[in-house]
């Protein structure tokens, strides 16, 4: 199914998105994405718009509603959902706040904000475990018209605002409203009549541009989030088609109307490449023209050092772009391709569906827009240090690829590349990017167990998990943190379970699982453990590591259609000691 | 236009435009909840481009009410 995006549902009537996701319910299987919505107002009207942008991206959610104005008993029962929303509206935390609050005196005032500030702690404490809650921003905008003064409503709301940032759990994000305001107005976004009738704040309108804020966080959770962003040239980054208008004639400068919006653009892929994504051309043309464009242009901002991939060439987009997901190791589905063209367009959209593409728009205006709304695809929930070295490694991975030719057996190559491992034990600084690891890593993966931050601070500090990284580097260079394995110990039996055992498909290919899991089980040894469990859980991804256990003589103590349970006494089993890796621990 | 509106009504309550009948209401279809009356509100105003008042979103209590409010409201606008 083609991944439609939010921005196509903005058109979409509010009875065709009843209609489609009702439809999409039937097609999109899979593991539920629990979401729970808690409020203190009407806010039922987001349900199928919500699920009808999660199912369009092949996420088969389930959507509850909490209670009317419930929100703290109900974040103990829904604490176990994938995604908690909270909406707690500053007017409605008395019936009419928003215009009572303006008369309370100093101590009302003071008390109430306590109340609300104390019932927020109870609300971080009973979701403290849940993977990932999003709570909005207080808001007095839709209720205040005086711009020359600011009244206790919007103070109030303000200081709810100063609160909720200083005292934030690692698993919560604000939605900030106010940034729905600015692109739909107030007015557009709140109903009077809904809300006196039925305490319904919300228009349509408001929940389809809600629902586009929320969508990169769950792509993220998911290990959904897009990793290159992929530009056509002519009309696409510049404005003329480079073969005819000739090199003189194109335009991408600030000074010409249009060229703006493709220097705008070219801007906003620039930074992204900063931040770790990938950024490519696939273009028909003749690729000495385009080195000389990406070379020697004076406007050219995205030049050669923001490029991580090119395939410049008369072969049919579908091909090269199909090459882009190869060469980097990466799903086709992590990939966004923008072009002008309807017919390149629609033949990637009938061809692979799973690639996301965007059409730049008739209008220029519009062209910076539509690419920053692409840029929220590309969210991290936890970004890292590894992020900005990112590209580099792509990079070399290419330079890896050249090398490799020369060599005619793997093993001599491997011997070649000066490998080397440093594991890191229970290590407190990598908890963002170990979490961020088990989020995004897709293929090699044995569990695909997503986990967040607090998760992985518990199994750090507790005895009951043994959790331990790689960052693996070799003569071409440092490929960062880019393994993990969470491993349970039963200190009463001696025993333990693999709970999750995942590496980046950065590192595929070069024997380092073999090395890592032998570094695990001595551990494990050393601990005096010697029954070692664990599993492999399908997906829809990785299949490559199906039979991984079986290979060091695991014995299978249960097979079903999705999941595979081995067992194994250590000095039983036979492993491969690949000796051209070194091994050292932090 | 009542066949456009009754569609509406019928893709918000997820049933066959075929058993929606004038005299069709909350008390008779099973599903047709406080909230999906608002979502066939809603899904209207946003159809036809109209604005209802309160009063008359009180007042579409059934199939052929809703005719007549919409009809009311078009005139209206």
């Amino acid at each position: 199914m083609a991944a439609k995006l939010c921005c196509s549902m903005k058109n979409l009537q509010f009875k065709d998105i009843i209609k489609n996701n009702n439809l999409l319910a039937k097609e999109v299987s899979g593991e539920p994405y629990k979401v729970s919505i808690l409020n203190n107002i009407t806010t039922n009207q987001i349900t199928p718009i919500l699920e009808y942008a999660l199912r369009t991206q092949n996420i088969n959610v389930d959507c509850q509603i909490g209670n009317y104005d419930n929100i703290i008993q109900d974040s103990i029962t829904h604490n176990k959902s994938n995604l908690v929303i909270v909406f707690w509206e500053a007017c409605n935390i008395i019936e009419g706040l928003h215009y009572k609050i303006n008369s309370f005196s100093a101590e009302d005032y003071k008390s109430l904000y306590e109340k609300v500030t104390n019932e927020l702690q109870f609300l971080f404490q009973n979701l403290k475990h849940t993977d990932l809650v999003l709570i909005n921003s207080f808001s007095s905008s839709a209720f205040t018209n005086n711009l020359a003064s600011t009244n206790q409503f919007d103070r109030f709301c303000a200081e709810l605002n100063q609160f909720l940032q200083t005292s934030l759990p690692n698993n919560f994000r604000i939605i900030n409203i106010e940034n729905i305001f600015k692109e739909i107005s107030v007015t557009q976004s709140v109903d009077w009549r809904y809300f006196s009738m039925s305490k319904a704040l919300y228009t349509v309108d408001f929940y389809k541009h809600y629902t586009a804020k929320v969508l990169p966080y769950v792509l993220s959770a998911q290990g959904k989030a897009k990793k290159a962003l992929i530009f056509d040239c002519d009309n696409t980054l510049w404005k003329g088609i480079l073969g005819e208008d000739g090199k003189e004639n194109i335009i991408m400068d600030s000074q010409s109307k249009d060229g703006r919006f493709f220097q705008e653009v070219q801007y906003i892929a620039k930074e992204l490449y900063q931040r770790g994504v990938i950024i490519g051309i696939c273009s028909k043309n003749n690729p000495e023209d385009v080195e000389e464009i990406l070379n020697s242009h004076p406007d050219m901002v995205l030049s050669n050092d923001f490029l991580t991939i090119k395939k410049v060439n008369w072969q049919d987009k579908a091909s090269n772009l199909k090459e882009i997901a190869q060469d980097l190791n990466i799903g086709l589905d992590s990939l966004v391709f923008i072009d002008d063209s309807d017919f390149e367009i629609n033949l990637i959209k009938s061809e692979i569906p799973e690639i996301t593409c965007f059409q730049v728009p008739k209008k220029l205006v519009n062209y910076p827009f539509l690419i920053k709304e692409a840029a929220n695809l590309f969210y991290q929930l936890n970004t890292t240090a590894e992020d900005s070295k990112k590209n580099e490694m792509y990079k070399t991975q290419a330079l890896r690829e050249s090398s490799k030719k020369q060599f005619t057996d793997m093993t001599s190559y491997l011997e070649s590349l000066d490998i080397e491992l440093k594991i890191y034990q229970d290590h407190k600084d990598l908890i963002p990017r170990m979490a961020q690891l088990t989020q995004k890593t897709n293929q090699f993966n044995l569990t695909t167990k997503r986990y967040t931050e607090s998760h992985i601070s518990d199994f750090v500090a507790n005895d009951t998990h043994l959790v331990m990284a790689f960052e693996a580097s070799d003569k071409f260079g440092n490929n960062g943190i880019t393994g993990l394995s969470i491993i349970k110990i039963n200190n009463d039996d001696q025993s333990a379970e693999i709970d999750s055992f995942l590496m980046s498909c950065r590192v595929l290919g070069r024997n380092i699982e073999y090395k890592f899991l032998n570094s695990i089980l001595q551990n494990l040894a050393e601990k005096g453990i010697n029954k070692v469990s664990s599993q492999y859980l399908k997906s829809a991804k990785n299949a490559q590591v199906k039979d991984f256990y079986e290979q060091f003589g695991f014995s299978k103590v249960l097979e079903e259609e999705d999941k595979k349970l081995y067992q194994a006494t250590l000095s039983d089993l036979k492993l491969k000691p690949i000796p051209y890796i070194r091994v050292n621990y932090e | 236009m009542n066949e456009k509106i009754k569609n509406i009504i019928a893709s918000v309550l997820q049933i066959d435009d075929s058993t929606l009948e004038d005299e069709s209401s909350p008390d008779t279809i099973e599903g047709w909840d406080s909230i999906n009356q608002m979502n066939i509100v809603m899904a209207l105003e946003e159809e036809f481009d109209i604005e209802f008042t309160e009063e008359q979103i009180l007042n579409m209590l059934n199939v052929k009410l809703i005719y007549i409010t919409v009809e009311e409201a078009l005139n209206n606008a």
